[in-house]
């Protein structure tokens, strides 16, 4: 690595995050060509938690974004505060101003409820990260809009005007693949395909995030959980079902894995009920017997 | 990494080459892309092969396949050829598009008609409104050669009308609009706050995703090639679709109907031939779907259509799974059946036996009139 992407991977490091060397460079460049980056990967394999790692890094706001079908400009972008506003008409209802300053003063800055992408683009002191979660989610309109903001920066209410954002924020774009994206939105934005980490990373991630726990507990965690996505499951699990069940078996206060142990446990790697069935009916001492340690 | 390419222009112009390398091999990769690689270049990235790979990998690639496929390039080309790729750059190539070659596609049906079934037709070449009836109620197995364009057209343009009824249909299939609560405020100023003129939201239109899975093995060979143009004629009108073909194995190809022509989403099929013609292993071709994408492409607003004989040789335990795990994961499933066309039959193959209790909807799928009785299960969600 160069070692601009060492100090970053180091700041990582010390910020509590363990980071591949793939996304550092990935990240490295973001920062330096200013790009949107756009994260694909299995659900659970910590595609959010870029954005986090970001704006821990760079000392600033995380804005978070959730995309759902049917998210429209209200929730997404701002949205007039109707009650205040009904006051307000009421307040000035004997007062001599005409309608126009009326209808003025209503749609000021004051009535005004920022969403996450304008809030984004009203940040005022640097850059915020901007997280749009699941944009795969979201109506292809909404994309669409998206796309605007993305090259401009620049967001038009029609009673109040347009606003220009003073510091052009982080963006990150995640995920999971229910619906193709635009080539067009792909095309604006950096590409990084999020893997499920190596056993050795997996295993610093719980030693970091779990400081107590016993490095043989630590370990088998890490490998059963790394066997079970090889096999055929319903639900894979993902980095935080691996933290979960980290920390049931250490609330349990085992200290190494044994067969009762997993089979008390297993709710916390496996959600779904045919999934846990079939590793039941397959043995879990087995499983077990799969593993080095 | 070699020496030869560490000053300025000879980078440059590796890593142009690079690009058009990549372009050769599908990628999308425009003028704004290379300039930012140059950019990375000049980082100083270039001085670790590692850095250099994942710098390039992240801007060059826009999908999971790109992604898939680019370490490989990226060894090829910077470690075997580089050197020799570097003199043979010519700009004017990349200007002037390179038509790929369309294969002619002789299949499905078309093209090999013997004799004696040509003897079974019962269908004669007459053209006029009584022959439109006639057409739309053949079986599309007993169409005959000269009929078949003209059958073809028939087809497209009722599928095509269809298709914008069905749109229609579940636009407005939601009820009365909520109230614009803004736009309200705005015509109340004037009477001081009272909301005397309310005023509401257009409806928002339901959408609704087809996911379609078309049988292309040797026993659909008759329909397949009638079925495929079907799925066309949806895919005008439906924009959000998802588009498989199976017979061992499974092909996606949603993005091929993305492209409006047949013939190359015709050659396309033709190439992977593992697909075409062959037997039918329905049980593992749906577990295949499952696998790597009902997770992602199916949910509560999704209508799932399979056209296929139902004829399956793999095990009817592993289809019945599979059926009843895509059944939890749509809204309806349907299963359209040319063979129901034909008199007296019976869901009795083992196949069809172990999928029917988790269809929702089954219908035949014979002839241009029963495919468009669909448009009442689609319709009516």
């Amino acid at each position: 690595m160069i070692p601009e992407i060492s100090r970053l991977s180091e700041s990582f490091d010390r910020l509590g995050y363990v980071v591949d060397d793939e996304l550092a460079t990935v990240l490295y460049l973001m920062l330096q060509l200013k790009k949107p980056l756009l994260l694909e990967g299995h659900p659970g394999v910590g595609k959010t938690e870029v954005a986090n790692i970001l704006s821990a890094h760079s000392k600033t706001e995380l804005i978070r974004l959730q995309c759902y079908e049917g998210l429209d400009v209200h929730s997404a972008v701002y949205e007039w505060n109707y009650q205040k506003q009904l006051l307000s008409i009421k307040i000035q209802e004997s007062n001599q101003k005409s309608d126009l300053e009326k209808e003025k003063h209503i749609f000021g800055k004051d009535f005004l409820m920022p969403r996450p992408l304008l809030k984004a683009i009203l940040s005022q002191d640097q850059s915020p990260v901007l997280l749009i979660d699941e944009i795969d989610r979201a109506d292809e309109e909404f994309e669409a809009f998206l796309l605007e903001l993305l090259s401009a920066f620049q967001i038009s209410i029609p009673e109040f005007g347009t606003i220009k954002a003073a510091h052009v924020p982080w963006v990150i774009l995640t995920s999971n693949r229910t619906r193709e994206l635009s080539d067009a939105l792909r095309r604006r934005c950096l590409y990084h395909w999020v893997n499920y980490p190596t056993i050795e990373k997996e295993y610093q991630i719980v030693m970091k995030k779990l400081p107590g726990i016993e490095q043989q507990l630590a370990g088998q965690i890490v490998e059963v959980v790394n066997k079970l996505r090889t096999k055929e499951l319903e639900k894979s699990p993902g980095i935080s079902e691996t933290l979960d069940w980290a920390m049931s078996l250490q609330a349990l206060g085992k200290r190494k894995l044994e067969e009762t142990a997993l089979a008390e446990t297993i709710g916390a790697v496996l959600k779904s009920h045919h999934d846990i069935e079939r590793m039941k009916a397959g043995g879990l001492a087995q499983l077990l017997s799969e593993i080095h340690h | 990494m070699q020496g030869g390419y560490r000053s300025h222009d000879t980078l440059t112009e590796s890593i142009l080459g690079f690009a058009e390398y990549l372009r050769s091999r599908d990628f999308n990769i425009g003028i704004r892309e290379v300039q930012e690689a140059l950019t990375a270049g000049s980082l100083g990235i270039i001085a670790d092969k590692r850095s250099f790979s994942f710098s390039l990998k992240t801007i060059f690639c826009s999908s999971a396949e790109d992604a898939l496929r680019f370490d490989l390039y990226f060894e090829q080309y910077w470690e075997t050829l580089a050197e020799q790729l570097k003199g043979a750059l010519d700009i004017k190539s990349r200007l002037v598009p390179q038509k790929k070659e369309v294969r002619s596609a002789v299949f499905m049906g078309k093209g090999h008609t013997d004799e004696k079934e040509k003897e079974q037709q019962d269908t004669k070449n007459v053209t006029g409104a009584n022959s439109v009836e006639r057409l739309r109620q053949t079986d599309f197995s007993m169409v005959s050669s000269i009929d078949s364009s003209h059958l073809e057209k028939l087809a497209m343009d009722l599928w095509k009308q269809m298709g914008k009824r069905l749109k229609r249909k579940l636009r407005l299939s939601v009820t009365k609009g909520t109230l614009d609560i803004r736009q309200t405020i705005r015509s109340s100023i004037s009477s001081g706050g009272s909301m005397l003129d309310l005023r509401y939201k257009d409806k928002k239109p339901e959408k609704y995703r087809l996911v379609i899975l078309l049988d292309v093995s040797g026993s659909m060979d008759k329909y397949s090639f009638y079925l495929l143009r079907f799925v066309m004629a949806l895919r005008e009108h439906f924009r959000n679709i998802e588009a498989f073909v199976f017979s061992t194995q499974l092909v996606r190809i949603t993005d091929f109907l993305r492209i409006k022509n047949l013939d190359s989403v015709l050659s396309y099929l033709s190439q992977s031939t593992q697909a075409w013609s062959s037997g039918t292993k329905i049980g593992e071709s749906m577990k295949a779907f499952n696998t790597a994408y009902s997770k992602r492409v199916l949910n509560g607003k999704t209508l799932t259509l399979i056209l296929s004989d139902g004829l399956d040789t793999g095990e009817p335990e592993l289809l019945s799974t599979e059926m009843g795990r895509i059944k939890r994961r749509t809204r309806r499933l349907i299963w359209l059946n040319p063979l129901k066309g034909s008199e007296g039959y019976q869901p009795l193959a083992r196949g069809m036996a172990a999928a029917l209790p988790a269809i929702d909807v089954f219908s035949s799928a014979h002839s241009l009139e029963s495919i468009l009785e669909l448009e009442r299960y689609l319709a009516d969600v």
